[in-house]
């Protein structure tokens, strides 16, 4: 096996990559090899919140080596320096959903108050669901009533300054009580944000403890806040996922047709791009130039929000978005936020690909602007559209497309996931905790986050579900390991039958589900907390999260954005287990903390674990912990109760 | 639609049974399952949510968060 053969374990990458080198095209791949990680900054132990350093204080290299001597110019410990670095990876993960969601929010409430064109509350269903959680009055008001207020309450949610968010009290009682006596229940998003970011400061908080508590807060921020409003608004605006079918990896772009690749994470342009996309006009320009027409292909979390509401195809995760360039046929690919690589701006030169930033957040240089201005957001999304059909023409003889595309089936919502489970009259997660409590299910997992290129590209994601469903644990996936999982196979009804084990196969091939769940893209792990309290407050599994035979992990995590979802899950009581690397290994006792003595406060930990199936091991250890807690580890008589019994129980 | 196929499997009692197969059809969907449109209107829609969404919008729900004995 080649080098470049071990980079992957999907063939369509492994191709690309072939390609690249041919081409003398230097990608993320070819980086990881020249650069290693500074090992000072990768354990956490480089301080520079000052310039008096930066100041390195590694973890000592032989045992019993004095720790006093482990210090910064002003004194912060290896501990400080630690979780002020974790803490503030938080909340920058915390601050991008976030500002992703005021952005979904904004366009909500404009289209609310009927300022732009192209956009309509698609699902009033949901938006009366959001009016309940927000206390808006609901009666016989217009929808545009009731999505003034949802969007100007959502508004808000980020600049509250004091008491509760508002989507906070959906989770279990148990948990909001947790939160409350930790003190660690979030007031305004933005508030926990800039918060944090003081405390890590020079000279600010330089408790470790109270760093991390902090943290928690923080993150509690994005997935009870930012990151819910976002999922929230953006299904009433687009539509609440329900099962599509859909095609993935590189693929499914087509040599004779225009290619427009989405890439990035908000909903709101491809959303207007998906709708001109049949224009007469627009399919008249495409034609004229030579192409049978327009594909559009998603690429990394944007992909994912047009593959769950539209079907649209997905070109691949965040490793895979230069290689889409490689191929030689991508006319053009726009960009919004999060994730974009700047080495995009250098492939797209080896090619002919035009790289359109639209985002006034988000510029590369040497790429194309052209801003999305909500107003008039059917006009940008033609402009796009052009750039990319004047393009096709500029296609250089060496394209080459892999043949690889993989069936899914994808769109699971919690709101759907409860429909299929029980129908539209008898709705319920009942079913499904029945045959959690029966022992047919083991447990749930919920696997999510990026792909990291200092690990072959998906295995470790597509190892660790397989082994999961192997034995018998559902899995919830978003993000970029649900296309790990959608290109190898796993996201399709058939699947349960040939890689899940027995009891999960019957339960899934009963209701007609894959095995492996996609419920969207990385700020929809929200979806994955609603479908987790829904469990709770279904009843036979304990009264909180933590109480769950359940486990989340993120093994090629790369992003901010990933420790913060990691950090809301642990505070939601989930034990989660990342790869790749651990930033605070810096400290023996921030990671003792994060990973041990967190379970007695919040009920959830940290564990860090990079090979795949030790992680599944040690989430199936957990699972079974849990299982055993509550009782239902062992198969139990069924004992048919007559009068006499019950009285005894009653008199009990 | 093709013919119901059958399998045969092991009945409680020990006895062999034939029993029916799988019965879904071949096939890719072509269009989403798009089930929230079954709901029709704002009256059928805030009904949903008081029965297919209980676990939070009922007040007459007797979950895990309201037993006698906690567990």
């Amino acid at each position: 096996m080649s080098d470049i053969e071990k980079k992957s374990i999907d063939p369509a990458t492994v191709k690309m990559l072939k390609k690249a080198q041919a081409d003398g095209c230097e990608t993320i791949f070819d980086r990881a090899d020249a650069m290693k990680p500074c090992p000072i900054g990768a354990e956490g132990s480089c301080c520079k919140t000052c310039v008096m350093g930066p100041c390195r204080v590694p973890a000592p290299k032989k045992k019993g080596e004095e720790k006093s001597r482990r210090v910064g110019l002003c004194g912060a410990t290896a501990e400080t320096i630690s979780a002020r670095n974790f803490a503030r990876m938080v909340a920058a993960g915390t601050a991008a959903h976030s500002d992703h969601a005021r952005g979904v929010t904004e366009v909500f409430l404009a289209t609310a108050k009927g300022k732009i064109p192209g956009f309509q509350i698609k699902d009033e269903q949901k938006l009366l669901q959001l009016a309940m959680d927000l206390g808006v009055e609901i009666g016989n008001r217009s929808v545009q009533e009731i999505a003034i207020d949802v969007g100007q309450k959502a508004l808000s949610e980020f600049g509250r300054q004091e008491g509760e968010i508002l989507l906070a009290k959906r989770a279990p009682l148990k948990r909001q009580e947790i939160w409350r006596n930790l003190g660690i229940m979030p007031r305004g998003i933005d508030r926990e944000v800039v918060e944090l970011l003081h405390r890590t400061c020079m000279g600010v908080d330089q408790e470790y403890k109270s760093l991390l508590h902090s943290a928690a807060r923080c993150a509690l921020a994005d997935g009870w806040g930012g990151s819910m409003i976002s999922t929230e608004l953006q299904d009433v605006l687009f539509g609440t996922p329900v099962p599509v079918y859909g095609k993935m990896n590189l693929g499914v772009l087509k040599k004779d047709e225009v290619n427009l690749v989405i890439h990035g994470h908000e909903p709101l342009l491809p959303e207007i791009i998906v709708g001109v996309l049949q224009d007469p006009e627009i399919q008249k320009a495409a034609r004229s130039v030579g192409a049978k027409g327009i594909n559009l292909t998603g690429m990394c979390c944007s992909a994912n929000e047009v593959l769950m509401r539209h079907g649209i195809p997905v070109g691949g995760n965040f490793l895979q978005q230069e290689l889409a360039i490689v191929t030689g046929v991508v006319d053009a690919m726009v960009v919004d936020v999060q994730c974009e690589m700047q080495s995009l701006a250098q492939v797209a030169k080896c090619y002919h690909t035009k790289l359109i930033t639209t985002s006034p957040r988000a510029k590369i240089e040497g790429a194309m602007h052209i801003e999305f201005d909500e107003h008039r957001a059917p006009d940008v999304a033609k402009k796009i559209l052009m750039e990319a059909i004047e393009n096709f023409k500029n296609r250089k003889p060496n394209a080459d497309i892999p043949s690889e595309t993989t069936d899914t089936v994808v769109g699971f919502s919690h709101e759907t996931i409860n429909y299929l489970l029980g129908g539209m009259f008898r709705a319920s997660y009942r079913p499904l905790n029945d045959n959690i409590i029966n022992g047919r299910i083991r447990g749930i997992a919920g696997v999510v986050g990026c792909n990291n290129a200092r690990v072959t590209h998906d295995d470790p994601n597509f190892t660790l579900i397989k082994e999961l469903i192997k034995n018998d644990v559902i899995v919830l996936v978003t993000g970029c390991s649900a296309m790990a999982a959608g290109k190898g196979g796993l996201l399709t009804p058939e699947a349960a039958r040939q890689y899940a084990g027995e009891g999960l196969a019957s339960v899934c091939e009963a209701v007609g589900i894959p095995p492996v769940l996609h419920m969207g893209a990385c700020v929809d792990n929200s979806r994955i907390l609603m479908a987790a309290t829904a469990v709770v407050k279904d009843g036979g599994l304990g009264d909180d999260i933590s109480d769950l035979p359940a486990a989340g992990a993120a093994l090629e995590w790369m992003s901010e954005k990933a420790l913060a979802i990691g950090h809301y899950f642990v505070a939601s009581g989930i034990f989660t287990v990342f790869g790749v690397t651990w930033p605070t290994t810096g400290s023996e006792e921030v990671t003792k903390f994060l990973f041990e003595e967190f379970e007695n406060s919040l009920k959830g930990k940290w564990g860090f674990e990079p090979d795949p199936m030790k992680a599944a091991k040690l989430m199936i250890e957990h699972i079974d912990k849990k299982r055993k807690a509550l009782g239902i580890d062992k198969a139990r008589e069924r004992v048919l109760f007559d009068m006499a019994k019950r009285r005894e129980l009653d008199a009990a | 639609m093709a013919e119901y196929c059958t399998e045969e499997k092991v009945a409680f009692n020990g006895k062999r049974v034939e029993i029916l197969g799988p019965t879904f059809e071949e096939g890719k969907p072509g269009t989403p399952m798009n089930w929230r449109n079954k709901l029709r209107n704002r009256e059928e829609m805030l009904a949903y949510l008081k029965t297919g969404e209980r676990y939070w919008f009922n007040d007459e729900w007797f979950g895990s968060e309201k037993r006698k004995t906690k567990a």
